[in-house]
């Protein structure tokens, strides 16, 4: 093989990488335009949705500031400049939340299923039912501090409780899927629970946690949902990771002298790397969904809870860019903690096949 | 401190899964002197393997015992290192922690695990790559940073079963030099196990032949060394050769097809 050849294979890789990129670019375009197409046609008049649905241009729909021009997004209502105006402080959000939570009506509050139901719905029921069971007050909407009458505040505290569940959860998920190994009654005990609660979808537990731990402690209802579901699926990972060590790697260690101890560190921990990484990834996906599902479900600060104020205001101007700003934030954030938690797999894995085909 | 290795009327039965018996051991009884380099052959499935899981402790016999000196074998231990046929280097550690791996796990102190290691690195050639990953390596230099690290625990006996079996000829031809370069440096007793004649007379100095569990014969081979070609073709090799293949149930005629 001459330089030259050398030279052609290379170009005809980089030209095969060149076309994988534009046909990966063609493709998101497609779906894309799939999605308003589907978009357009469950709006049109003959459509059995056409009055849930507004059409995505036009008057009333979302996306008429792309009519005017991508600079559209960032002026007057656009849906940036919207969530921009209201990040910190704002005397129009008080005045919109104030609005969406006004005060229950006393009728709802003798009736047993109102109370279970005012447990699912948010602070308003609660407030009343709690006054009646003698249970913590929580803060009435109008008492809030100024701050959180903005998104930043509610979505930091949306991100740290989902963050800090699913750390929670994969500590305790790693920690009893990988002692399982060593203390067989580990799995003896934990493995008919977690399969029990394995089998029900998480989104129907996230009901019971609300009314389990209720509306007025959301660090359990939220941070104790999210633990309780990435245990469950870091117990599974790390399980079926360290099942996959194969059996001769382990044997190796034990004739070179491997204790228990040094198998764990040296053999179960970096060798389920791997596996653990992409399980932890599946479940950071999961949570993001969970938090904000539990925080629209009732918790007062969240931005699950910036979702059910906009969702009871939809009637107004602002709604949609509001929702199109917090479904394009939590898709960001969830775009860049993922690619985040690639860089530290990447590195994690480096030694494996797939970590130097993510480019180590 | 090198010891006698003892099989005492060893039998090992297993279930097949229909509910049949299978002696994969069948009252084996023999004993090995320390530095010694012994060959264990025989047919696929006559028990090579369970001989040496059942050294290596990592296999109970149904029946007797195996004793290393005065000790009787219980469990897998630092002083019975074990080479396998298949890739069991760490995936996830670099040469150089492989090798240190047994020395980590017996706590030896960083200065001496050091020394150790670099000294059996530059035993097996692998000085360069000590900081590479073993994805980085091929088959052959693999198998070398397995044979270091068993090296390096400083057992009494190295097991040995099958471990260049998935390599070309001449990466094999180039390891038996190594282990033996290393075997005639240490002293160490070896067990290895093979299905291949040719390289038990390249390696050993017994051949233990199993047949269906039973110990058939145990063969001296008191060929010179270094054993090259001419060796191999002289006429103690070739009545060596004759012997297997006649306890191993292949004709002459049979061996030459295969």
């Amino acid at each position: 093989m001459t330089s030259t050849d050398v030279l052609d294979v290379r170009a005809k890789a980089q030209r095969e990488k060149r076309r994988r990129r534009i046909a990966s670019i063609i493709y998101i375009a497609i779906g894309i335009t799939l999605f308003f197409v589907a978009w357009i046609l469950l709006s049109l008049e003959v459509s059995p949705w056409h009055y849930d649905i507004p059409p995505p241009f036009g008057a009333v729909g979302p996306f008429q500031d792309i009519l005017n021009g991508v600079w559209g997004l960032f002026q007057e209502e656009g849906a940036i400049a919207h969530f921009w105006h209201n990040l910190g402080y704002s005397q129009d959000m008080k005045i919109k939340f104030v609005h969406a939570c006004p005060d229950l009506h006393p009728s709802n509050v003798n009736n047993p299923f109102r109370q279970v139901v005012s447990s699912l719905m948010g602070w308003k029921y609660t407030s009343e039912t709690a006054a009646l069971t003698g249970g913590p007050l929580p803060v009435p909407i109008g008492q809030l501090p100024d701050y959180c009458y903005g998104y930043a505040t509610h979505l930091v505290v949306t991100i740290i409780r989902i963050l800090l569940g699913a750390a929670f959860g994969t500590i305790a998920g790693l920690a009893i899927g990988l002692s399982s190994l060593v203390f067989p009654k580990v799995a003896q005990v934990f493995t008919p629970v977690a399969s029990f609660f394995g089998t029900a979808p998480i989104f129907i537990a996230a009901p019971f946690f609300v009314i389990w731990f209720g509306v007025e402690v959301p660090i359990m209802t939220t941070i104790g949902l999210v633990t309780f579901y990435t245990t469950l699926l870091m117990y599974f990972f790390s399980r079926r990771a360290a099942e996959n060590i194969p059996v001769g790697i382990v044997e190796s260690a034990l004739t070179l002298g491997g204790t228990p101890r040094s198998i764990f560190r040296w053999v179960y921990l970096p060798g389920t790397v791997p596996e653990i990484a992409g399980g932890f990834r599946i479940a950071l996906a999961g949570a993001w969904g969970l938090g904000v599902l539990v925080e629209v479900l009732g918790i007062q600060v969240g931005g699950g809870h910036l979702i059910d104020i906009w969702r009871f205001l939809i009637g107004q101007l602002q709604a949609p860019s509001a929702l199109v700003a917090l479904i394009t934030f939590y898709g960001v954030l969830a775009v860049v903690v993922d690619a985040l938690l690639l860089v530290i797999i990447r590195y994690l894995t480096r030694w494996s096949e797939a970590g130097r085909r993510l480019g180590l | 401190m090198s010891r006698v290795v003892s099989f005492e009327g060893l039998w090992c039965v297993f279930e097949h899964r229909s509910g049949q018996l299978v002696n994969a051991l069948h009252d084996v009884n023999f004993e090995v002197q320390p530095g010694e380099f012994v060959c264990v052959v025989g047919r696929s499935g006559h028990g090579k393997t369970t001989l040496l899981r059942v050294l290596a402790g990592l296999q109970p016999p149904t029946a007797g015992q195996t004793r290393l000196g005065e000790q009787v074998v219980e469990g897998p231990g630092a002083d019975r290192a074990m080479v396998f046929q298949q890739d069991t280097v760490f995936p996830w550690l670099h040469v150089r922690e492989n090798v240190e791996f047994g020395l980590r796990a017996l706590k030896v102190d960083d200065e001496e695990r050091k020394r150790t290691t670099a000294h059996w690195l530059e035993a097996v050639g692998l000085t360069d790559f000590a900081d590479s990953w073993p994805r980085e390596l091929s088959g052959g230099m693999r198998k070398r940073v397995a044979l270091a690290s068993a090296m390096a625990v400083g057992s009494d006996v190295i097991l040995m079963d099958e471990p260049f079996g998935s390599l070309d000829y001449f990466t094999r031809r180039n390891l038996h030099d190594v282990l033996l370069d290393l075997w005639e440096e240490t002293q160490k007793t070896i067990f290895f196990v093979t299905h291949d004649i040719e390289e038990a007379l390249i390696l050993a100095d017994r051949v233990i032949l199993l047949a269906e569990g039973k110990l058939v014969d145990d063969i001296r081979v008191d060929l010179p060394r270094p054993r090259d070609e001419d060796v191999r073709a002289s006429t103690g090799a070739v009545d060596i050769t004759k012997t297997i293949l006649a306890h191993l149930g292949i004709t002459e005629e049979e061996a030459t097809q295969v």
